[in-house]
């Protein structure tokens, strides 16, 4: 085994770690002690072998491809190791120190097109982002605790030891019996765990939604720490997913590279389109009939609606829940009659308004009092819960 | 490719398993660097059978534990043998033994039930092949400790001590893709993602595995299907569909597809209400006269 090829196989990690794979320094171990077993000579196999022991995801797999090519060329000499979105560093608001040096490296990896959808707008955008205040993000993240306990938490059919009520466990029993000379003083018993919710946010970027994007942000940053494990998506014309880049503890870069990260902020919609994306991509593996998918939008679509339809359709066969999230419902003279909502609504089960703090309170004691604390009923036939009378009384409509 | 590969390939292949090169090389790997292989795939694309196959080749045995949902550490690990137990205690009592005493002897090794986790690693003669099967069923809590045990294949039971494996079993984890592996399991594996098999494989699959179903109808079926898949649908049918259905075709005495046969047997692969009513909505002909055309 050469120096070189561990120095390769370790750049090829690191590009493919700043692509957004979960590509680890142990999986790079690994890599190297399989190329060690098979042929080098084979393109093919050395492919192969890359793949097994980097662990790359089906999903991933166009990046690797690309990046593969691209890192072992045959014939190439040294590897360009080239920039990747996460490194790239942005341009950081006015004022800060060490701009000027940074600007330029900006304008150099921009005019390489290493940064895909970086745009002057970005930065522009990360602005608006800043003005969430900390006061104003730990209530939200109260109330989406509130929310997420009562929407997305679940029992395990896994049984952990209890002091009340639940079943009885024979081995504990015996255990303490033993001790008792055999005699049974008190029966150990089991109940089924709580789980730990899981969540798949969706979120619209596009530029009919762009009055709720501070908003929009402040929910994913607070919604990540109320559960821990939710899955996070940008969509407008691409579907982006966001979760590896969203850290609510280190704000100022997940501000950065979510500007750089989403293509495309504030353009068209292309909502089912990247619907049927995800449904192609994530939807197997992260969506499973305990998960919540939330989607925010406002669903106003220019695409396909047979799309959207197909897609959602596909999402609800297999998650526990749909909720549509659409900031249009705050006004009251809205109706969920656009064409890309209507197409959705079938699949949806709660449908509600999220714009503000206030909304999202109230969302909380509908769906604590709502029918939607047993299971829904069934696939197809949808439970579906209205605003309360004051909030939205044209949507009295939709259920 | 390495001469080591091929003949893991062949050998599959002479056991009844069609491997592409991506799942000898894995399988070879594995075996090599003494890892674990984690196999993600589709539901009927096959990946149980990748460890069926390997214990025979091995010729060792194979041990299986089914995961699912609530799945504890005694069904999957140990567990004592309370009526047994309680039996000896209450014999002791009679003759009068204290009840230390008694507690030395009902923690023997005689009183333990071998879950097949246990099992795997105390195997004397030879390592056997570890089947866990359908891992995103189990719980996170599940992944934790089985990663625990796959790290150095040791377990320690407080009444006896620590067992360690005398030969470290060839584990092989199987997911369909339900849920998401967490990355301190899938880090410990090495990683073989299964697609749905190519025109000319899943021909070759049909021939060797329903030996009645002739060339002609062979390659139908399998023109049929994968045009299937190509479609938008809810579920899509795996290998495993394409043999009942061949075996259904066979059963039923057909040596071509027509449009009756297939109307009547679609239920073998198409296993969706949705897909179904799609599909004789409207396309099945074409579908059919497509898969009939060629031959």
């Amino acid at each position: 085994m050469t120096g070189d090829l561990v120095a390769h196989v370790t750049a090829f990690g690191r590009v493919l770690r700043g692509r957004g794979l979960r590509v680890s320094l142990a999986d790079g171990a690994d890599a190297v002690e399989a190329l060690a077993l098979v042929d080098l000579g084979d393109r093919a196999e050395t492919k192969r072998a890359l793949v097994i022991a980097l662990k790359i995801r089906p999903r991933d797999a166009a990046v690797f491809d690309a990046l593969f090519d691209e890192f072992f060329a045959p014939g190439a000499a040294a590897p360009r190791e080239r920039p990747a979105v996460a490194q790239v560093p942005l341009r950081p608001f006015g004022g800060l120190p060490g701009a000027r040096l940074a600007d330029a490296d900006v304008e150099r990896d921009v005019e390489e097109g290493d940064a895909p959808g970086y745009s002057p707008d970005a930065s522009l955008r990360v602005k608006s982002f800043e003005a969430c205040s900390a006061a104003e993000l730990s209530a939200l993240e109260a109330v989406l605790r509130r929310l997420v306990l009562r929407v997305a938490t679940a029992k395990s059919r896994r049984l952990v030891p209890t002091r009340g009520r639940g079943r009885v466990d024979p081995r504990r029993s015996f255990r303490s019996a033993v001790a008792t000379d055999g005699e049974f003083l008190r029966l150990a018993r089991r109940a089924r765990a709580v789980e730990e919710p899981r969540l798949v946010v969706l979120c619209d970027t596009s530029g009919s939604m762009d009055p709720h994007t501070r908003f929009l942000l402040a929910f994913l940053l607070a919604l990540k720490k109320a559960a821990r494990r939710a899955e996070l998506f940008a969509f407008n014309t691409s579907l982006v997913r966001l979760t590896p880049w969203i850290t609510p503890e280190k704000l100022k870069p997940t501000l950065e590279r979510l500007a750089a990260a989403v293509p495309g902020w504030s353009g068209g919609t292309r909502i089912g389109g990247c619907l049927a994306e995800f449904v192609q991509r994530y939807r197997d593996e992260m969506v499973g009939s305990k998960t919540v998918v939330v989607i925010f939008s406002d669903g106003l679509d220019r695409g396909d609606t047979d799309d959207l339809a197909r897609a959602m359709r596909a999402i609800r066969s297999r998650a526990r829940r749909v909720v549509w999230l659409n900031p249009l419902l705050s006004d009251p003279r809205y109706e969920p009659t656009a064409r890309g909502m209507a197409a959705a609504l079938p699949f949806v089960d709660v449908l509600a308004p999220a714009h503000n703090l206030e909304s999202l309170e109230r969302l909380v004691t509908l769906v604590s009092s709502g029918p939607l604390r047993g299971p829904t009923d069934g696939r197809g036939s949808v439970a579906r819960t209205s605003a309360p009378a004051p909030l939205a009384a044209p949507q009295s409509k939709v259920s | 490719m390495r001469d080591e590969i091929r003949a893991v390939q062949a050998a599959m292949e002479r056991s009844g398993y069609i491997a592409e090169p991506s799942i000898a090389t894995a399988v070879f790997l594995a075996a090599e660097m003494k890892k674990p292989l984690l196999i993600e795939g589709d539901a009927g694309v096959g990946k149980t059978e990748i460890a069926k196959v390997l214990a025979r080749l091995r010729d060792t045995e194979l041990i299986r534990l089914q995961c699912y949902e609530g799945l504890d550490v005694q069904t999957a690990l140990y567990e004592w043998d309370y009526p047994r137990q309680m039996l000896r205690v209450r014999l002791g009592e009679m003759e009068g033994q204290a009840a230390r005493e008694i507690e030395s002897v009902i923690y023997a090794p005689e009183y333990l039930l071998e879950r097949p986790l246990l099992k795997a690693i105390t195997r004397r003669e030879r390592s056997p092949v570890l089947l866990v099967d359908e891992i995103d069923r189990a719980d996170d809590g599940f992944e934790a400790f089985l990663l625990e045990v796959l790290s150095d294949f040791q377990v320690t039971i407080p009444e006896l001590g620590t067992i360690r494996a005398t030969h470290a079993p060839l584990v092989v984890l199987t997911s369909n893709r339900t849920r998401e592996i967490g990355d301190a399991l899938r880090r410990r594996c090495l990683y073989l993602y299964i697609e749905h098999p190519s025109l000319e494989k899943e021909v070759r699959i049909i021939r060797a595995k329903v030996p009645g179903a002739g060339e002609r109808l062979a390659e139908e079926i399998g023109r049929f299907v994968q045009a299937l898949r190509a479609r938008q649908l809810l579920k899509v049918p795996g290998v495993a569909e394409t043999i009942d259905w061949a075996q259904a075709l066979v059963r039923l005495h057909r040596e071509h597809l027509d449009l009756e046969t297939v109307e009547q047997t679609l239920g073998c692969i198409l296993k969706d209400r949705h897909d179904l009513s799609d599909l004789r909505g409207g396309g099945l002909a074409a579908l059919v006269e497509e898969a009939a055309a060629v031959g």
